[in-house]
């Protein structure tokens, strides 16, 4: 059954990246230039009433999500976020955006998959080098925002999620046309 | 010529003209919903470390002496994760949704940059693009996917760390990028 699950979750998951043009590196670009911000909009509202259902399912019957944190070490996770942003704005696609531009035809996603399999067999082949100094070093755990603030993390997803709905309604999704007229 | 008269592109983001929300928040509710679904159903979200575990399958194939002593390989585990099946499910999905819209089709090569004179150009780029956005996510441990989206609507402090990584240097090099004709 969780086959079937995450196919469709997979399905669903490209159709909407498809449908808010975040496959296409052209509209990528547009949003790391702060030209459009439809795909940084879509994002953090995914992000918002994602955060929001969770904990409210949560709260009503702990234990049933399959919550899964990843750990944070630092060095390695602020190091890796610096080296994909270069890659995000020279290619304008992220890991998955390349694979649902394939089902949309787009060669250029083929190679950018393909430079991703190197970049997967590089790392592979220095993750014994990198481990100690950049994984392993100021490593937090597996640390969540509830466990800095005192507040329930059904509130705390309330309040930081319609926090962002409410940033991301007043921004406007083109602030480059504006400018122009 | 009245500056407000041409600022909202779409009719549907026109204020007061109907009930529909804007694409982005639309489609980001119906995402938000996805991610909190895949949590319920089997776990959250992720792209990129099916990369990796596609590297550990071959080695296996070729050399399963290197893929038992290579921790990383190790740590990574067996291709067939509900991951994996998540990932061929989203061309499936861009491929769907791409043949339903109305929109154009995808161009098989999409130039982002001035510096991107010719195809062979743009596929060098898609191709370190694609190197370093899955070399920077194996090295912070998940992608825009895995970190940012499900990151942060778990609360997780790495996704938070993460994304703004990602942002900021994606912003910092496309502005450094000489921009579009």
């Amino acid at each position: 059954m969780t086959v079937l699950y995450a196919i469709l979750v997979g399905v669903a998951m490209g159709a909407l990246i498809q449908r808010i043009g975040a496959s296409s590196p052209r509209v990528i670009l547009q949003n790391l230039r702060l030209r459009n911000l439809s795909v940084i909009k879509f994002m953090a509202t995914t992000i918002a009433i994602g955060m929001i259902v969770n904990y409210a399912i949560d709260a009503a019957a702990p234990g049933v999500m399959h919550f899964d944190i990843k750990p944070t070490y630092v060095i390695g996770v602020a190091l890796g976020g610096l080296i994909f942003g270069v890659g995000f704005a020279l290619g304008g696609y992220c890991p998955g955006t390349c694979v649902v531009g394939v089902g949309e035809g787009r060669k250029d996603a083929v190679v950018a998959i393909a430079g991703g399999i190197v970049g997967a067999l590089v790392f592979t082949m220095l993750y014994p080098v990198l481990v100690d100094p950049l994984i392993k070093p100021l490593d937090l755990g597996k640390v969540r925002v509830q466990d800095y603030v005192g507040l329930p993390p059904v509130v705390l997803a309330l309040l930081i999620g319609i926090g962002m709905l409410v940033l991301m309604r007043a921004l406007p999704t083109t602030p480059g046309r504006r400018a122009g007229s | 010529m009245s500056p407000t008269a041409t600022m909202s592109p779409a009719p549907v983001t026109a204020p007061g003209s109907g009930p529909l929300l804007p694409p982005w928040a639309l489609l980001g509710l119906l995402f938000g919903l996805v991610g909190a679904a895949s949590i319920l159903l089997f776990g959250p979200i992720g792209v990129s470390g099916t990369y990796p575990r596609v590297i550990g399958a071959l080695f296996r194939l070729f050399d399963g002496g290197y893929a038992e002593a290579n921790p990383y390989l190790v740590k990574m585990g067996a291709l067939l994760k509900p991951e994996t099946y998540l990932v061929l499910g989203l061309p499936i999905g861009g491929f769907l949704a791409a043949r339903l819209g109305r929109g154009a089709k995808a161009p098989a090569c999409e130039m982002v940059h001035a510096m991107e004179r010719s195809t062979g150009l743009r596929y060098r780029d898609a191709f370190i693009g694609g190197f370093l956005i899955v070399f920077g996510a194996r090295l912070a441990g998940g992608c825009t996917s895995g970190h940012i989206i499900s990151g942060i609507m778990q609360l997780s402090v790495s996704g938070l760390i993460f994304g703004a990584a990602v942002f900021a240097s994606g912003i910092a090099t496309a502005k450094f990028i000489r921009q579009e004709g």
